[in-house]
């Protein structure tokens, strides 16, 4: 879900990379990684097997520096793509904004390719949301495999909501950034529409850096083994115009080796809040504050805090979170009736898998040590 | 039904806010002599941060914090428990507790030997649940300041020059 601070004057919105296991989702990540302005990206941090399977999510945050007044960014995120892992697929999604659906292209794929779309419908929807309403493009990677499926007979079976379709060689580089501007373009069109109606402001002060480095060019199409049956090869995936959704009209089309040309201005890669020395003395010291001014004893805190805690009693909150995580499962607002059932066969078989999931959630706290 | 809207809603952050809640973890650390706070909403966004600064990137332990509670609430449900309201893991030189703040944020404490657990739970407890409160608030607000009217306009332009 959208984060919005108008205090930092902030925007972040998180953008998921799906698709079925293999078809690409790690690899268009590291190449935005690796091809994005580094004032412009931060780390891309990896939760994964020693095959370099994605094991729980790959993450990187992406700045598009000011937009109207606002610094916007991208936490950008893939997913698991084998089907063992659907609870952890599932985890990552929870408050997403959009997301690029990469399918393989190659003969044969086109199975796992449906089963993932499909699971993507059943885990959106377990969070009240759903694909027909959620801003996403869709990805047609592995252009370059003999006998790659045809865009067409992809395109029908993969883009029901008739979404803006790129092709791509994620291993190349090719048709990386393109999906993700025309992902970028519908989000931020989303946002807009959920929370714009101010007065415009100023376009962004992005002058492009004038020291900014010159644009890789392996990304340039030049003879790309593009196949026979397209004819007009991966030149496509910028010179088709994507195909528009109701909210987009279709953009123009690009030069295919693009990307990161110029930097906007420099974004500071620490959005957050200023980080001030500890404060000399808390601020806490005015009004209805629980804490009391450094040097109160615990003996006086536990008083106050059993104070508080009876304060929140006679309000009713005392257990804020008593019954909350059943309705945590209830979808929120419209899909109430989504509850799903918890006794499910299929949640019991994957009781052990979350277990697993859970260890997952070990190594995730293993790499935070390691940050710190 | 409080706490659904709070899951739901999507959070805005106005300056007073920020400041109440700035004001909150800056009382916790002084007290618990914590090295760093993080308030991380439990999409993985980070809200806020107070205390010493973190050696790398904040956003990529707010992703992986969240990553890791996610996955142990969901383990805690299919286990018959409520939920797992905090989480500890320890290092040799720096330790981190995540402490949960209603149902949407999760508070992030790293700290070393200049304090220990016991302390930083005693006073996180407490912090957490006056955060809560200012959650709250902040959803049960009417709508003040509003995106730009151009806003997506001006991005596509910025999305030409960055791609």
């Amino acid at each position: 879900m959208v984060q919005i601070n108008f205090a930092q004057k902030q925007i972040n919105a998180k953008i998921v990379y799906y698709g079925p296991g293999m078809s690409g989702k790690t690899t268009n990540l590291e190449v935005v990684h690796k091809r994005a302005p580094d004032t412009n990206r931060g780390e891309l941090t990896s939760i994964s097997t020693d095959g370099d399977r994605t094991l729980f999510f790959d993450y990187m945050p992406l700045d598009l520096g000011t937009i109207a007044g606002m610094k916007t960014s991208f936490q950008m995120y893939t997913v698991p793509g084998q089907v063992y892992y659907n609870s952890t697929r599932k985890l990552v999604l929870q408050g997403v904004d959009g997301i690029i659906f990469v399918a393989d292209s190659s003969p044969g794929a086109m199975e796992a390719n449906l089963e993932s779309l499909r699971n993507l419908e059943e885990n959106l929807n377990e969070y009240g949301k759903s694909l027909a309403t959620m801003p996403h493009v869709v990805q047609f990677n592995k252009r370059d495999i003999n006998g790659a499926m045809t865009v067409e007979e992809m395109n029908a079976q993969l883009n029901p909501h008739g979404v803006p379709t790129f092709e791509g060689v994620a291993a190349t580089g090719q048709g990386v950034f393109p999906t993700l501007k025309g992902l970028a373009s519908l989000v931020l069109k989303h946002i807009q529409s959920e929370c714009g109606g101010g007065r415009p402001q100023p376009a962004a002060a992005a002058s492009p850096a004038a020291d900014a480095p010159a644009p890789k060019s392996e990304a340039k199409p030049a003879p790309s083994p593009a196949p026979a049956a397209s004819g007009t090869g991966l030149e496509l995936d910028d010179a088709r115009a994507p195909r528009p959704t109701a909210p987009t009209t279709a953009s123009t089309p690009e030069p295919v080796a693009h990307a990161q040309a110029q930097a906007q201005a420099p974004a500071p890669a620490q959005a957050a809040a200023p980080r001030p020395a500890p404060a000399p003395a808390p601020a806490t010291a005015q009004a209805e504050s629980t804490y009391a001014p450094a040097g109160t004893s615990a003996a006086q805190l536990m008083r106050q805090r059993s104070a508080t805690a009876g304060a929140r009693r006679a309000r009713g909150d005392a257990q804020p979170q008593a019954g909350a995580t059943r309705a945590r499962r209830a979808a929120p607002r419209q899909a109430a009736e989504r509850a799903p059932a918890p006794a499910k066969a299929s949640a019991l078989k994957g009781n052990l898998f979350v277990v697993g999931a859970a260890v997952l959630g070990a190594g995730a706290a293993a790499a935070i040590l390691k940050f710190i | 039904m409080k706490d659904s809207k709070l899951r739901s809603d999507r959070l805005e952050f106005y300056t007073e806010d920020m400041e109440r809640l700035h004001t909150e973890l800056d009382s916790f650390l002084e007290l618990s002599k914590a090295r760093a706070a993080l308030l991380i909403d439990r999409d993985g966004h980070l809200v806020t941060r107070r205390g010493d600064a973190v050696h790398t990137s904040p956003e990529s332990i707010s992703a992986l914090v969240a990553g890791s509670f996610a996955a142990t609430k969901e383990m805690a449900r299919l286990l018959g428990e409520t939920e797992f309201t905090v989480m500890f893991h320890q290092g040799k030189r720096d330790s981190i507790q995540l402490q949960l703040v209603g149902e949407r944020t999760l508070l992030a404490i790293m700290f070393d030997d200049r304090t220990n657990l016991g302390l930083v739970r005693f006073y996180a407890q407490e912090t957490a649940l006056r955060l809560q409160d200012v959650f709250e608030s902040i959803v049960g607000r009417r709508h003040g300041e509003e995106l730009a009217s151009n806003f997506s306009d001006v991005g596509e332009a910025a999305l030409d020059e960055l791609f």
